[in-house]
């Protein structure tokens, strides 16, 4: 792993990206503003905690970067840049969103803004149990709207048919499982910084919010659910920090998996002490609870990670040791 | 001593010494034989140095960081070599005990604690004062070189195999609250410590009902000052929360990994038990690593306080998860079969409903991390 950096550059770069997040709310020129602050430097530096940061700031800010993009990219050993853009698994799934049939190459997956000012797309396909890259025209995957649930933010579902003879299939350099890790870790941050936003939000709410002549944080019912979502993350926050030391796939599922759980149940949690005002348009609640349930979809979610995970221990018959002290 | 030297040095140690620490009983064994096999344990560990590591040379310990006497409990825990519950005694009293305790007392004292020669026990909840701990009434009046010591305990585990009891008392007026009470070491042997065992549901009697009638206590087993005896219990806390807590969630992992080799070996591969499992197996190592955290807060020097409240809640949900899911996938063995592994997957079950409520109820901790840490001031 490479030289961890120091923890006083590492508050000064998220401070800046939250910073040029919060100023650039489109995602292209989001991309921009990091890509100048040095972020491609930092992905090679240090990969995991660089991504840590920058998704930590993300996720507080809901910005729609597409940073996403360049981790999957790095740690399939590609250099990085605004021209490239990868295909993401489809919702909830962790395998390559394509597969070959015949001549034509079936496309079924994930990709974020950045497929509209792309040159070229990553592309990984299984066939007969192994996994190919290969890299394609972007042109190919553009045109599709962003909507969905969430029109604002980054990502939206792609399904095409594409010629074998448009497709340049390259040496794997990375594999596929290390790039499904770094994104799980990646977007297990994220999660927790749109968790800890929604949290704070509620909090901040339950303390000026006055019913029955007190503020309802006064009340146990609300306070335990406050409790509850902060356990969660906390507990998922120590697994996504351990992912820096130990780059175990299964650890970064988990962290993944644990992270989605978290920010589901705080949203939940935080959008009934909301109540009334958090299931408007008006407050900025609702931008955040949905990007959360679109980054859960992301290489795995808090509904499916946990039958992969259980797969995968019920076929070594045991369950490893994953955290040392 | 660097801890993963220590822990390959422990590991070739206790796969050449296997059938000698191995319990000699088939199952859970009885209780008395628990007891003996746990003090049979902690000597081997003590004579062999292990066991000294992660204590101070003040108590005749071979000092080093506590994450040494983490590493060793949580080996034991994963071979199932000895009964937990004994041992977590010692990680819970004997710190606050060497910290607050006169030094010639807790010199003469600890060691044989630590080496398992004998247990001791902890007073603290009484009928009326459970989670409200700071209105506990049994009382200690001066009297002539000591303390008279009257009153009710209860929840008071391993006294019929204990020779010393942790014991806070009410010193101040009746309504003093936390600022009246002291803490003393008392010897359970005193005349006037009489105790009924009380049965739990899943058939063990781990704890009693204990009266004080006129016990007297000399002035030197006082522990910290008269009526500092809430800064000793909170003084306790973070001990429960760190090492304990490790050595216990590493018996939760040996139970679950046995209960995946279980459920492979029964050709289960539904959706459903790989679920019940994969969310047992994240509940776990959120726990795992929350506390991974809290270990090295704890050997770097730092102070442990209110937070390890969301380390309880954890180790509790990882408890009650791992649970579940054994009655829900092997279906009907806690509820109908009787042979050795299904009773001990019974016991354990009805065990991990006592997870929520020991050491400060589910309910408390949540109250603590809403006022505490959430800062969402006074509740109505």
């Amino acid at each position: 792993m490479s030289e961890l950096v120091e923890a006083a550059d590492l508050a000064l770069l998220a401070n800046g990206f939250e910073a040029a997040m919060a100023e650039a709310p489109d995602p292209g020129e989001a991309d921009q503003a990091l890509y100048d602050l040095g972020w491609a430097d930092l992905l090679d530096a240090a990969p995991t905690q660089g991504a840590a940061i920058a998704f930590s700031a993300l996720g507080k800010t809901n910005s729609a970067a597409s940073l996403l993009d360049d981790v999957v990219a790095h740690a399939l050993g590609m250099d990085i840049s605004l021209a490239l853009c990868v295909v993401f698994p489809a919702p909830h799934q962790t395998i390559p969103p394509a597969c070959r049939h015949g001549n034509a190459v079936v496309v079924d997956g994930l990709v974020s803004a950045r497929v509209e000012s792309a040159a070229t797309a990553v592309l990984a396909s299984e066939a007969e149990g192994s996994v190919g890259l290969a890299t394609i025209d972007a042109t190919l995957l553009q045109g599709s709207a962003a909507g969905g649930v969430d029109p604002g933010g980054a990502f939206r579902r792609v399904t095409a048919e594409i010629p074998a003879d448009a497709i340049s299939l390259m040496a794997n350099q990375g594999t596929w499982d290390s790039a499904v890790a770094a994104a799980q870790v990646a977007l297990a941050h994220q999660l927790l910084g749109e968790a800890r936003w929604m949290l704070a939000e509620a909090r901040q709410h339950a303390i000026d919010r006055v019913q029955f002549g007190r503020a309802v944080a006064s009340f146990q019912a609300i306070r335990h659910k406050l409790a509850e979502s902060l356990v969660l993350i906390e507990g998922a926050e120590s697994v996504a920090q351990g992912c820096l030391h130990d780059p175990d796939p299964l650890l970064a599922a988990l962290a993944k998996s644990l992270a989605g759980q978290a920010a589901l149940t705080t949203a939940t949690h935080a959008q009934q002490v909301l109540a009334g005002i958090g299931f408007t348009a008006e407050h900025q609640f609702h931008r955040w609870m949905k990007r959360t349930l679109v980054i859960d979809t992301l290489f795995g979610s808090a509904g499916s990670l946990p039958i992969e995970i259980g797969n995968k221990l019920l076929s070594q018959d045991s369950a490893p040791r994953l955290i040392q002290l | 001593m660097d801890p993963e030297t220590f822990r390959r040095d422990l590991e070739a140690w206790l796969d050449a010494n296997d059938e000698e620490l191995s319990p000699p009983y088939e199952g859970a064994g009885s209780m008395d034989e628990q007891i003996a096999h746990y003090s049979l344990v902690k000597r081997a560990l003590y004579d062999s140095g292990f066991g000294r590591y992660g204590w101070p040379e003040s108590v005749n310990g071979l000092g080093g960081s506590p994450l040494l006497r983490a590493i060793v409990g949580e080996e034991i825990n994963l071979r199932g070599l000895a009964d937990p519950s004994p041992w977590t005694m010692i990680e819970v009293l004997a710190p606050t005990v060497i910290d607050f305790a006169r030094p010639e007392i807790a010199a003469r004292l600890v060691p044989p604690f630590i080496r398992g020669d004998e247990m001791w026990c902890q007073g603290f909840s009484e009928p009326d004062a459970g989670s409200d701990l700071a209105s506990i009434s049994c009382r200690a009046d001066k009297t002539d070189g000591g303390w008279a010591v009257s009153g009710q305990k209860i929840w008071t585990s391993f006294i019929q195999y204990a020779r010393r009891c942790v014991l806070l008392v009410r010193t101040g007026e009746p309504g003093s609250a936390h600022r009246g009470i002291t803490a003393l070491l008392v010897d359970v042997d005193s005349p006037g410590v009489s105790y009924s065992p009380i049965e739990t549901m899943h058939g063990r009697h781990d704890f009693a009902e204990v009266h004080y009638d006129e016990v007297f206590v000399p002035d030197e087993r006082l522990i910290g000052e008269e009526n500092g005896g809430w800064q000793v219990a909170m003084d306790i806390l973070p001990y429960e929360r760190s090492t304990t807590f490790w050595h216990r969630g590493a018996l939760l992992h040996r139970r679950f990994s046995d209960l995946v080799a279980q459920v492979a070996a029964s050709g289960d591969r539904s959706d459903t038990a790989a679920r019940a499992l994969g969310q047992a197996f994240q509940s776990l190592v959120a726990f795992r690593s929350r506390s991974r955290d809290t270990q090295h807060r704890l050997a770097g020097g730092q102070q442990l306080g209110v937070e390890t409240s969301i380390d309880k809640i954890l180790i509790t949900s990882a408890e009650l998860d791992l649970f579940k899911a054994v009655r829900d996938l092997l279906g009907g063995v806690v509820e109908f079969d009787d042979d050795l592994a299904a009773a001990m997957w019974r016991t354990d079950y009805l065990y991990s409903k006592a997870a929520p409520i020991y050491g400060g109820t589910a309910e408390i901790q949540r109250n603590i991390v809403a006022r505490r840490l959430l800062d969402l001031g006074p509740e109505s």
